[in-house]
C-alpha cells in the first residue's frame, strides 16, 4: 500500500474442505481480502504457499494463474465491479465467453430472480440487484470455487438476505465450495465455519452445527 | 470476445468528443504525408515523362558565333548521343496595347517537326509553322496568355536593328523552361514581362547573320556519360575555343531544371518532417488518454483479469481503440491527403509548365499513411494501458491511492502563493502534480507555436529579400541592355532620351573566376565610381563604396570559390582577350540571389584592355514620361534587353503572396489543431478525473464558467510556457528551414521581426482559447448530481 510496507496476514494456516461454506470474519484491515485474494489467484504471496487441491498456486506463472481462475473460480465483488457499458446479460456474457460448457446468461439471471432485467444497464438497477448480476456472473463459469468478498457491504438487509440465501442455496443444492469474508458478525453463522482474523492473524476456528438461515439474519 | 467488442463501441461512441481531436491531429499528420509526398511524386513523374518525351538536353554552351562545321566534331566526340545548333538572341518586342517595350528570348527551332527537337516545343494552340513565310513565330503560352495574344494575332520584334512584324502561328511549351526565368540572377517567372519566341531557323539564321553558323550548341549524352558531363563540357570548349566561348550549362545548373528539381527535393524532405511532428504529438497525446483511460478502468481490468482473461486479452481490447482513432484518422488523412496533392499541383501549374502531370493516386503511400497512422496510435494506446495491465489483479481493483498531496515548490513563497486565487492555485498544484500530462501540453503548445513562427517568418523573410534586392541594392527605374558594347558616348546619347532624370553606365563583364579547383562563369557588374543606381550592401544595411581596384563578392559567391577579404583569384574573360588576370578580393556584400559580383567600371575596361566599355545603361526615369521613353526605346536599334524593376518588383511581390498565403496559412492551421487539439484532449481527461471535485463546487452554487476557469489557467499556464520554449525551437527551425533553401540560386534571408513574434504568439492563442470553449461546454454538460454520490 502506498509507499511502507504492511504485513497483510501472517502465520495463517487453512484448510478448506471441497462444499464447505466458510466464513472469514474479521475487522477493517485484519487481512481477510488478502486472504480471499490468495485462495482466488488473485494476489500471490510473499512468503508461504497456497495449495489449491494438488496444486501450488504460488509457484504458477503469470499465464496458469489466469487459467486456474477462469476455469475454477468465480468471484463475487464488494462493490460489484460490473461494466458499466454493458447490459446485465452481456455482464454475464463477458463470463461465458472464456469457458467451453457455461451456463446460459439468461439461465444465469433466472437463478438470480433477474430474468426480466437483462437489457438493463447497471446505472438502472440498484445496489442489490447489481450484486445478484454479479452472482449471476460468478456462477455462469460453472467455477469449482465461490469467493465472497463482503458481499453485502454495500446493500441493504433484505437485499443482503436474498443474496446471502442464494450462495446458502447452491452450497447446499450444488455442492458449490463457498468461501465469505465480512466484517459483519450478524452474518458470520450462515456457513458451516467460522475463522476470525485479527491483526493478520487467524485468532479462532469454530464449526457451526446449525447454520442460521439467510432470511433470518438481522442487524 | 463480442461482447468487448460492444463494450468498446459503446465506450468509443460515448467519447466521441476527445477521441475526435486525437483522430483530427492523426488525420493532419497522415494528408501532410499523403499530400506532400504524393505531390513530389506527381511532380517527378511529370518531369521525367516531360524530358524524355521532348528530348531535354543535357548541355548548352553558348558561343560568339561558330560554324556548322566545327560542331560536327563535338558530335564525334565519345559520349555524345546527340548535338543540334541554335541560334538565340534576346530581343524587344513591341505589342500593340503595351507602351513599354517588353524583353523577350529568340529561338531558331526547326520548320518541322520541331517537338522532337533537343529541348522540343510542345505546341498548345495553332497549328505550328507554315510554309507561307519565313516571319512567323510561336510564343510561350504563359506569354501569350498575359498578353491575350493568339494565333493569327501580329507581333513585332526588333531584330538585328529593323522592325520585323511577324505572324503568331502557335502557342508552345518546352522542357527548357518548364519554369519561365530568364536565366540565373531571376527567380520568379514573369510571363508579363518576358516571352520566348521561336522562329524557323532558317529564317534566323538569315535575318541576323548566322547563315551556316551557330551561337548555341545542345545535346544530349548517352546514359554512361552524364557524370563525367564537366569533363567533357571542358573538352567541347577546347573544341570551339577559337569561336569564343561564352557558357557551358550541364543539365544540372540549367535554372528552370535548377528550380524544378530543388522543389521536387524540399517537398520530399517536407514530407518526412512534418507528418513525424504531427504523428509524434498524436501519440504523445494519444497516450495521455489512454493512460487516464486505462486508470479510469482499472477496477474493470481488475476484475476482467479476475474472471480469468489473460493480460493479452485484456491489452488487446484496448489496443482495439487504439487501432480504431488509428485508422479513422489515417483514412481521413489519406483522403485529405488525396485532396492536398491535386490542390498543390493546381498550385504549381502557375509556375511549372507541363504539357500534362501525370496525376495518379499511390496506393502504397495510401497504405504507408494508414498503417503509420496506426502504428504511432497503437504505440500511444500501447505505452498508456501498459502499466495498469502489469498490476495484479487485487492492486487493480484497489482504487489507486490519493495522488501524491504534498506542497509544490511555488508553495514555498506564501505571499506569492497566498496572492492567487484557489482556482490558481489548484490549477497549479494540478500541472505540477501530473508531470508527464503538463509536459506533453507544453512540448505539443511550443512544436505548434514554432511551426507558426517558421511559417511567418518565412513569410515575412521573403518581403525582406524583395526590400533588399528591389529598394537597397537597385534604384534604377529602367535597365537597357545593348547589344554590342559601346564607348561612353552611348551613355551620353542615353542622358538625352526623353523622360531620363538621370543615366548610369553598367559595364557587365562574362568571365570566369577561378580559385585553384574552384571555378565559377558569372558575370560581374562594373559600376562607375559615381554610382547610385545599383548599391551593393553588407548585411547590416550599409552601402559599401565600390574600391578602384579588386571585386567585391557576395557572401555566398566568396564561399563558393572559398576565398575571404584579401584572397586572390584567376579571372578570365570569356570574349576577347581571353587573358588570366590574378584579381583581388576587396571587399563581401550581402546578396540573395545568384552569385554576384561587383568591381569598378573603369578597372574592368583595363583588366580587358578595352577604353571604358559600356553595355548597359541604368535610368532613373520621370513617371509623367514614361510612356516617350518606352516608344523611343522601341526605336533603339542597339537595344536587346529591358527590365523595369517597379514591373518585376510587383510581378513577384503578386505571385509570391498569393502562392504562399495558400501553403503558410496551411500550416498554420494544421499548427493549430495540434495546439487546438492537444489542449482540449487533457483538458477533457482532467475534467474526467475530477468530476467529484466539479460537482462538489457546483453543489457549493460555483457556476461552470467559473469553474472552467480553473482549466483556462491551466492551460494558459502551459501555453505560455511552451511559447517560450518556442522561441529557440522556431529559431532552430528557421536557421535549419534557410539552410535547406541555400543554394546558388537563391538564398532565404534569416530575419526575425519582434511583430513577427507577437503575431505568432497571438495566432498560437487564437487556437488555444477556442479550445477553452468546448472545455466550458464539457464542464456544463457534467452530471455533477451523479458526480456528489459516493461511488466505488
Amino acid at each position: 500500500m502506498g509507499e511502507v510496507e504492511v504485513p497483510a496476514l501472517v502465520d495463517a494456516d487453512l484448510e478448506i474442505a471441497p462444499a464447505e461454506f466458510v466464513v472469514i470474519l474479521g475487522p477493517s484491515g485484519s487481512g481477510k481480502s488478502t486472504l480471499l485474494n490468495l485462495i482466488g489467484g488473485v494476489d500471490q504471496p510473499t512468503t508461504g504457499r497456497v495449495w489449491y487441491r494438488k496444486t501450488d498456486l504460488s509457484g504458477l506463472s503469470d499465464g496458469a494463474l489466469t487459467d486456474f481462475r477462469r476455469l475454477k473460480i468465480g468471484f463475487i465483488f464488494q462493490f460489484y465491479n460490473l461494466v458499466p457499458t454493458l447490459t446485465a446479460y452481456e455482464n454475464i456474457e463477458v463470463a461465458t465467453e472464456l469457458v467451453d460448457d457455461p451456463l446460459d446468461p439468461q439461465e444465469a439471471l433466472r437463478l438470480v430472480d433477474l430474468a426480466d432485467r437483462a437489457d438493463h444497464f447497471p446505472a438502472q438497477l440498484s445496489g442489490g440487484e447489481q450484486q445478484r448480476v454479479a452472482i449471476a456472473r460468478a456462477l455462469a463459469k460453472r467455477p469449482e470455487l465461490v469467493l465472497a468478498d463482503e458481499p453485502t457491504g454495500a446493500i441493504d438487509l433484505t437485499n443482503a438476505r436474498r443474496v446471502l440465501s442464494i450462495l446458502q442455496r447452491l452450497n447446499r443444492e450444488q455442492e458449490l465450495t463457498v468461501i465469505l469474508i465480512t466484517h459483519n458478525p450478524a452474518i458470520s453463522e450462515i456457513g458451516g465455519r467460522v475463522v476470525r482474523l485479527a491483526s493478520g492473524r487467524i485468532a479462532e476456528y469454530r464449526d457451526i452445527n446449525e447454520p442460521i438461515p439467510a432470511e433470518e439474519v438481522t442487524w | 470476445m463480442s461482447v468487448l467488442r460492444r463494450k468498446l463501441r459503446r465506450e468509443l461512441t460515448s467519447s466521441l468528443g476527445t477521441l475526435g481531436s486525437i483522430v483530427a491531429i492523426i488525420a493532419v499528420g497522415t494528408s501532410s504525408l499523403v499530400g506532400l509526398a504524393s505531390a513530389q511524386r506527381i511532380l517527378e513523374t511529370s518531369q521525367f515523362a516531360y524530358y524524355r518525351d521532348y528530348r531535354f538536353a543535357d548541355f548548352w554552351i553558348d558561343v560568339k558565333k561558330a560554324p556548322l562545321t566545327a560542331v560536327e566534331r563535338v558530335e564525334r566526340l565519345p559520349g555524345v548521343a546527340a548535338v543540334e545548333t541554335r541560334v538565340v538572341f534576346d530581343v524587344i518586342l513591341d505589342l500593340p496595347d503595351e507602351i513599354r517595350p517588353i524583353a523577350g528570348r529568340l529561338i531558331s527551332a526547326p520548320p518541322r517537326h520541331f517537338d522532337r527537337a533537343l529541348n522540343g516545343v510542345c505546341l498548345i494552340r495553332g497549328s505550328g509553322f507554315s510554309d507561307d513565310r519565313g516571319e512567323e513565330v510561336i510564343v510561350s503560352e504563359s506569354f501569350a496568355r498575359a498578353h491575350d495574344l493568339e494565333p493569327g494575332d501580329r507581333l513585332a520584334l526588333i531584330v538585328n536593328r529593323k522592325r520585323e512584324s511577324f505572324l503568331i502561328v502557335g502557342t508552345a511549351i518546352s522542357p527548357e523552361y518548364v519554369y519561365m526565368v530568364r536565366g540565373e540572377g531571376d527567380f520568379m517567372p514573369d510571363p508579363q514581362h518576358f516571352g520566348i519566341l521561336y522562329v524557323k531557323d532558317y529564317y534566323a539564321r538569315e535575318v541576323l547573320d548566322f547563315k551556316d553558323a551557330c551561337n548555341q550548341i545542345v545535346g544530349l549524352l548517352t546514359p554512361g556519360a552524364v557524370q563525367n558531363v564537366d569533363l567533357l563540357l571542358e573538352r567541347m570548349e577546347r573544341l570551339l575555343e577559337p569561336y569564343g566561348v561564352l557558357a557551358k550549362t550541364p543539365r544540372e545548373r540549367q535554372a528552370s531544371h535548377r528550380f524544378l528539381t530543388d522543389e521536387i527535393r524540399g517537398l520530399g524532405i517536407t514530407a518526412g518532417i512534418m507528418p513525424t511532428i504531427f504523428l509524434g504529438v498524436a501519440a504523445l497525446v494519444l497516450n495521455i488518454l489512454m493512460t487516464r483511460l486505462a486508470q479510469r478502468q482499472r477496477v474493470v481490468i481488475g476484475t476482467l483479469k479476475a474472471l480469468g482473461y489473460s493480460n493479452g486479452q485484456v491489452l488487446l481490447h484496448f489496443l482495439s481503440f487504439g487501432v480504431v482513432v488509428g485508422v479513422v484518422g489515417g483514412a481521413v488523412g489519406d483522403a485529405l491527403g488525396v485532396l492536398m496533392a491535386v490542390g498543390m499541383i493546381e498550385m504549381y501549374k502557375e509556375f511549372f509548365h507541363f504539357p500534362t502531370f501525370v496525376y495518379q493516386t499511390y496506393p502504397d503511400l495510401i497504405i504507408f499513411g494508414l498503417g503509420i497512422s496506426t502504428l504511432f496510435a497503437v504505440g500511444g494506446t500501447a505505452k498508456g494501458v501498459w502499466s495498469v495491465l502489469q498490476l495484479q489483479p487485487a492492486e487493480a481493483m484497489r482504487q489507486k491511492p490519493p495522488e501524491r498531496g504534498g506542497a509544490i515548490f511555488l508553495e514555498r513563497l506564501p505571499r506569492l502563493w497566498r496572492l492567487l486565487g484557489f482556482r490558481s492555485q489548484m490549477a497549479l498544484r494540478s500541472l505540477a502534480r501530473n508531470r508527464v500530462r503538463t509536459l506533453t501540453v507544453i512540448i505539443s503548445s511550443a512544436l505548434a507555436t514554432s511551426i507558426i513562427l517558421l511559417s511567418l517568418v518565412m513569410y515575412d523573410s521573403m518581403f525582406y529579400l524583395l526590400e533588399f534586392q528591389f529598394e537597397r541594392v537597385a534604384h534604377s527605374d529602367v535597365d537597357i541592355g545593348m547589344r554590342d558594347e559601346k564607348s561612353r558616348a552611348a551613355l551620353f546619347e542615353a542622358r538625352d532620351l526623353p523622360g531620363v532624370d538621370y543615366a548610369e553606365p553598367l559595364l557587365g563583364l562574362a568571365c570566369e573566376l577561378r580559385n585553384g579547383s574552384r571555378a565559377r562563369r558569372l558575370g560581374i557588374m562594373g559600376l562607375a565610381r559615381t554610382h547610385r543606381l545599383t548599391s551593393p550592401t553588407r548585411p547590416d544595411l550599409t552601402p559599401i563604396e565600390i574600391p578602384p581596384e579588386g571585386l567585391v563578392l557576395s557572401n555566398k559567391l566568396a564561399e563558393v570559390l572559398g576565398v575571404g577579404i584579401g584572397d586572390t583569384l584567376d579571372l578570365t574573360p570569356v570574349r576577347g582577350r581571353r587573358d588570366t588576370r590574378r584579381v583581388r578580393v576587396a571587399s563581401l556584400a550581402e546578396g540573395f540571389l545568384g552569385l554576384e559580383c561587383y568591381a569598378d567600371l573603369n578597372y574592368l575596361s583595363r583588366l580587358v584592355g578595352e577604353a571604358s566599355a559600356v553595355n548597359s545603361v541604368q535610368f532613373s526615369v520621370d513617371p509623367a514620361e514614361t510612356t516617350a521613353l518606352y516608344r523611343t526605346i522601341k526605336g533603339l536599334p542597339n537595344a536587346q534587353a529591358l527590365s523595369v524593376r517597379a514591373d518585376t518588383k510587383r510581378v513577384i511581390e503578386d505571385t509570391l503572396v498569393a502562392t504562399t498565403i495558400f501553403s503558410l496559412g496551411l500550416m498554420i492551421i494544421f499548427a493549430g489543431l495540434i495546439a487546438f487539439g492537444s489542449t482540449l484532449n487533457t483538458s477533457l481527461v482532467e475534467i474526467g478525473d475530477r468530476v467529484r471535485d466539479i460537482s462538489t463546487f457546483r453543489v457549493l452554487g460555483y457556476q461552470p464558467a467559473q469553474i472552467a476557469g480553473i482549466f483556462l489557467r491551466q492551460n494558459l499556464v502551459t501555453f505560455a510556457l511552451g511559447a517560450v520554449l518556442s522561441l529557440p525551437l522556431g529559431y532552430g527551425m528557421v536557421v535549419a528551414c534557410a539552410e535547406a533553401y541555400d543554394t546558388e540560386l537563391f538564398r532565404m534571408p534569416v530575419i526575425i521581426r519582434p511583430i513577427v513574434v507577437v503575431i505568432t504568439v497571438l495566432t498560437a492563442s487564437v487556437f488555444v482559447l477556442s479550445a477553452q470553449w468546448f472545455v466550458y461546454r464539457s464542464v456544463c454538460k457534467l452530471d455533477w448530481q451523479e458526480g456528489v454520490k459516493v461511488k466505488e
